[in-house]
């Protein structure tokens, strides 16, 4: 007995070790990647695959912290405008090269050539220079002090150069990296496979054998694949579909704070809204409890320019006086702007986020107590970001992204002439603030810059942030060890295994 | 009739020419722009770089030049190639044809071999309670969207048979009973509005022919009402049968082009509506192209037929 | 015919009848929806989403808490005028297209047909999408788009018949005798092949109610919050787990609708063709 119990503990020993990467995660996404260059895309399926396969010098962990990747360790100079890096030893390629130094300076030049048109570049507009100063160690100057500096540098993703030479200068259809995966196959429309790296740099991982991404437009029909068991994991459940999922058997729904955020932007260049008082009563119309109650089913919280999972930089919603909702209060705004019988505007958004078109609804119910009528046009996607970038709008209704570090939210949004400022808004206190902000290194000194700047925007400001939901993922029981980013990345997929 | 065939096939090549007019200035009037949606929503791209790709993908030419340049290498069997995979837009459509293909011809066969019996059953029993049922079936099937089916059974199957393969597409060569199994749901959600639409066009083409006065003659030589069914009236009641079913097969398509989004299917829907929204113009023009290239046939072949069952038609 | 005949024969005929009567509901329901809408259908009233069928909503509420009753009535006004619109220009153009292509014969009849190929040749999701898309969105827009895609339809159900019919002999007469083509199309040949189209303008106003339902399915037709029953259907399919009663309601308004109009065209059918009077 006593032998046989011995026998088999030896066997699932064995079993632990010889099945050490074993089976295949099967996650389902709603579109596929468009286009896979790390330099390049901005969308989300391609991040949740790209994350996979390559590196960057340093990540953002599931507390939103900083941790080591490519990079083992670092020190700042006393002035703030030099970093030293040192890199992992040890680390290879898919294709087998060793990483080095040098990977790092081409994957940063290759950033910053306008001819790579990297939407990433803007970041480092504050770098002097990246130099190769041994075969593991970088160094990078900066021109001024620049805050958002590390957090940045989760973007900088090194490619190899090699790979990007012998495929004309693009890397959206091939991937080869120094990540936990690699990829084997991508079916249009069908899913994108990846298989575990076997040298890769973190041993003991990935622990499983494959990752599919499998194309899955409808949410219903995700849903429907988790309860069967067909899929894992779905990253990013929609609110009214995480509440059919919570009680399923086999089936954990998981959540974290949202770095996203739903939107009223507004055209400021165009009247009324060029008005501060019509943008003031705009919040004071808004009820955002309301809409956390009706869009988001309760899972989410009003916010304002940051994000609450920012803990230490988020405002609390106390300090915006605007945000108690008071349809009166708007009014009495309205008429001193001029308009005491509310005005028409139009409203355009789009329909492939639910929550979205859900949140342009229930606005258009509030403000028109307040007697703002929008005649709200859900456009097709496309033309929806065609009247984004070209500011050809009075107002829109759409989600924006988050990221670690406040420059990141508020920067390009709001600073006059920001690549993201399609509001036309320009406020010349409000872009010292936002570059005093970057150059100011004092932790304590920053917090209080962003301060002041949540309650100057948070009112008046082009933007009436509405809501940042609860980011829900699903996850079948057989799933060990997944773990939900707020970043929305699904970087630790590595970590996963399937039992 | 041969020479009837031979002018039509040449009709044919205007009707394809008239579709890849029409096809390449539709492409151009849908809002939005290419370049501005591969460049993505959050970026800061230079006016410089989105006019470089405007010149990559040609775009910056006149819009007759960009016509004649697909036109003369499409004629070459070059369709371009995706805007975002680079791979040949040809080599994408074939990859795709074999999924909606199946899912539209077993929709269809499904649809003749329900609606035949019905339809019959209807004319038949003109007036009592069975056409009643028959026909109060049919337009149910006729009104239920077909994505709300879908989405009906998929829920169905994954609460009360969660065993059921009902998400995606295997190929049939790989797993003859995996394909049978995921193609089995799309098929019957896309199939009944076929099924009733053609019940009732049989049915009351079946009632015209029995009342029509050669029938009637037929009738008062003694000859038997089953034999009469069989012998005259399917045969003629299946003129306007045929002439739909090209038509239907248009409503098939559209709806095999929703299911597909619906379960998840890589076919030729999801590539066109996938290619709307990026804007992906080779590709989309490719795909509609091919698709109504396919569709002129179909329509072709029913007025062959049509003229081949019905004499009276002349070929002049 | 006179209209009291009509009625007697119509009220013989139980099912055409039946046709009738529901879809004069459902044409008074679109026309004095607003009358007797008991809310708003756009009032939102987050307390109570989601709500079942009861005293206060006969049928329910929706995700925003909007009265499902009152937004199907009002839903029966965009859908139904969306149809009866497009079929009517489709049933005008198209079948008049036909006609005459029939009627001429020669160059003009393969010119028009052949255009009608091309239409005919485009998936009817994919040509009204484009449609749409030259025109922007909205029910008005989805109107047309949709009569342009069904214009083929009813030229090609047009065209075969008459070919038929005007190979009798006593058309061929009438034709010889220099009737002239209006006058020989609405005559002789329209009378005649009134079965099939009527047929088809039945079908077709049900597929309409479904076209418009991918439209707004898509973001092109039918623009929220205002409601249209396909656009409750689609946006009711993520909710319906959790609270059936708007996807099931406006489900059930749209059969109604389409059996109506379906009913009806089969009696008007039996009524109108003379072939089948004495079957």
């Amino acid at each position: 007995m006593r032998a046989a119990r011995l026998l088999l503990i030896a066997a699932v020993v064995s079993l632990g070790t010889a099945f050490a990467q074993q089976g295949r995660l099967e996650v389902a996404i709603d579109t596929a990647p468009v286009g896979l260059d790390p330099h390049i895309v901005t969308a989300f399926s391609s991040f949740a695959v790209i994350g996979q396969i390559y590196d960057g010098l340093l990540e953002v962990n599931a507390g939103l912290e900083l941790e080591p990747a490519l990079a083992t360790s670092w020190t700042v100079s006393d002035d703030g405008l030099t970093y030293v890096f040192q890199l992992r030893d040890g680390v290879t390629f898919h294709n087998g090269r060793a990483f080095t130094a040098d990977d790092v300076v081409y994957s940063f030049d290759r950033i910053m050539n306008p001819e790579t048109g990297s939407p990433q570049a803007s970041r480092f507009n504050e770098v002097a220079s990246a130099v190769a100063t041994g075969p593991l160690e970088v160094t990078f100057t900066l021109n001024v002090p620049f805050a958002p500096f590390l957090s940045n540098l989760t973007n900088l993703t090194v490619v190899p150069r090699e790979v990007v030479e012998a495929n004309g200068g693009s890397l959206q259809q091939v991937a080869v990296g120094t990540g936990p995966f690699m990829l084997k196959e991508i079916v249009p429309d069908t899913y994108v496979l990846l298989v575990a790296n076997p040298n890769y740099y973190r041993h003991g991982e990935p622990k499983v054998a494959e990752v599919r991404y499998n194309i899955v437009p409808e949410a219903s029909t995700r849903a429907a694949g988790i309860r069967t068991g067909t899929y894992h994991i779905i990253p990013d459940v929609d609110p009214a579909t995480a509440e059919t999922l919570k009680n399923v058997r086999g089936v954990t729904l998981m959540g974290v704070q949202d770095l996203s955020y739903t939107l009223l932007g507004l055209n400021v260049s165009r009247a009324p809204f060029n008005d501060p008082r019509v943008r003031e009563a705009i919040n004071y119309a808004i009820d955002r409890a309301e809409i956390v109650e009706a869009v988001y089913f309760g899972n989410a919280q009003p916010g304002g320019p940051l994000s609450p999972g920012l803990t230490a930089w988020a405002t609390d919603t106390a300090n915006f006086p605007c945000y108690a909702s008071n349809p009166d209060k708007a009014r009495e705004l309205l008429a001193q702007a001029g308009y005491p019988n509310g005005f028409h505007a139009g409203l355009i958004t789009f329909g492939t986020i639910q929550v979205v078109s859900d949140v342009a609804q229930v606005l258009q119910a509030q403000l028109a107590r307040a007697g703002i009528v929008l005649d709200v046009n859900v456009a097709e996607f496309g033309a929806f970001v065609q009247a984004w970038r070209n500011s050809d709008f009075d107002t829109f209704v759409s989600l924006n992204g988050g990221a670690t570090d406040p420059d990141g939210y508020l920067f390009r949004t709001f600073v006059t002439g920001g690549s993201t400022n399609v509001f036309k808004f320009s406020d010349p206190a409000v872009d010292e603030l936002l570059q005093l902000g970057r150059t100011t290194t004092a932790f304590e000194d920053r917090v209080n810059i962003y301060d002041h700047l949540q309650k100057r925007l948070a009112c008046t400001g082009p933007i009436s942030h509405v809501a940042y939901g609860t980011l829900f993922s699903a996850v079948t029981d057989n799933v060990v060890g997944f773990q939900q980013l707020p970043s929305r990345g699904l970087r630790y997929l590595r970590e996963v295994e399937l039992r | 009739m041969f020479q009837y065939t031979l002018r039509r096939l040449l009709d044919l090549v205007f009707v394809l020419l008239g579709v890849s007019v029409l096809v390449f200035l539709m492409v151009r009037f849908i809002p939005g722009d290419a370049v501005a949606i591969m460049l993505g929503a959050n970026t800061d791209i230079t006016p410089e770089r989105v006019d470089a790709l405007r010149r990559q993908i040609g775009l910056d030419l006149p819009v007759y030049e960009q016509y004649w340049n697909w036109l003369t290498s499409a004629l070459r069997g070059d369709l371009g190639t995706s805007i975002w995979t680079g791979t040949p837009v040809s080599q994408e459509i074939l990859a795709r044809l074999p999924a909606t293909f199946e899912i539209t011809f077993l929709a269809l066969v499904l649809a003749l071999v329900l609606s035949f019996p019905l339809g019959v059953l209807a004319a038949r029993a003109r007036g009592t309670s069975g056409d009643v049922v028959v026909r109060v079936i049919a337009i149910i099937g006729l009104t239920l969207p077909s994505f709300w089916v879908g989405v009906l059974l998929l829920y169905f199957f994954s609460i009360y048979l969660p065993a059921w393969p009902a998400i995606g597409y295997v190929p049939f060569t790989s797993d003859p009973w995996g394909n049978l199994a995921r193609v089995a749901l799309p098929t019957v959600a896309v199939s009944l509005p076929m099924v009733a639409g053609l019940t009732r066009i049989l049915r009351s083409s079946l009632l015209e022919v029995l009342s029509s006065d050669y029938v009637r003659t037929a009738r008062a030589k003694g000859v038997g009402e089953r034999g009469m069914l069989y012998k005259h009236a399917l045969r003629n009641a299946m003129i306007p049968m045929v002439t739909v079913i090209g038509v239907q097969l248009g409503y098939l398509l559209s709806g095999v082009v929703v299911i597909e989004q619906v379960f998840a299917i890589p076919g030729v829907g999801r590539l066109m509506v996938g290619a709307i929204n990026e804007r992906n113009y080779p590709l989309l023009q490719g795909v509609v192209l091919i698709v109504t290239g396919v569709f002129v046939l179909i329509n072709l072949l029913v007025d062959l037929t049509y003229a081949w069952i019905d004499p009276r038609v002349e070929y002049s | 015919m006179n209209a009291k005949r009509f009625f007697t024969r119509l009220w013989r005929n139980r099912v055409g009848f039946i046709g009738f009567v529901v879809a004069l509901v459902v044409v008074l329901a679109a026309a004095l929806g607003p009358l007797i809408a008991p809310y708003d259908p756009l009032a939102q009233s987050i307390r109570e989403r989601f709500q079942g069928p009861s005293g206060t909503h006969l049928l329910g509420t929706d995700n925003f808490g909007r009265d499902t009753l009152s937004r199907i009535l009002y839903g029966y006004r965009t859908s139904v005028l969306v149809s009866l619109g497009a079929v009517l220009i489709a049933t005008v153009v198209g079948g008049g297209l036909g006609l005459l292509a029939a009627y001429w014969g020669g160059w003009r009849d393969r010119l028009i047909m052949r255009v009608m190929d091309v239409l005919l040749a485009f998936p009817i999701i994919l040509l009204a999408i484009a449609v749409l898309a030259v025109l922007g969105p909205g029910s008005l827009n989805t109107g047309l788009a949709i009569g342009i895609v069904y214009t083929p339809v009813f030229a090609r159900l047009a065209r075969g018949p008459a070919l038929t019919v005007l190979s009798w002999d006593y058309v061929a007469a009438a034709r010889a005798l220099g009737g002239g083509a209006v006058r020989v199309l609405s005559k002789h040949v329209a009378p005649n092949i009134m079965a099939p189209i009527l047929v088809q303008v039945t079908l077709s106003l049900s597929t309409a109610i479904l076209v418009e339902a991918s439209l707004s399915f898509l973001g092109l037709g039918t623009q929220p919050p205002t409601p249209s029953l396909g656009l409750m259907l689609s946006e009711s399919r993520g909710t319906m787990l959790l609270s059936p009663w708007v996807s099931v309601f406006s489900g059930l308004a749209i059969l109604l609708a389409s059996f109506g109009f379906n009913l009806f065209g089969d009696g008007l059918r039996d009524l109108l063709d003379p072939t089948l009077r004495d079957v």
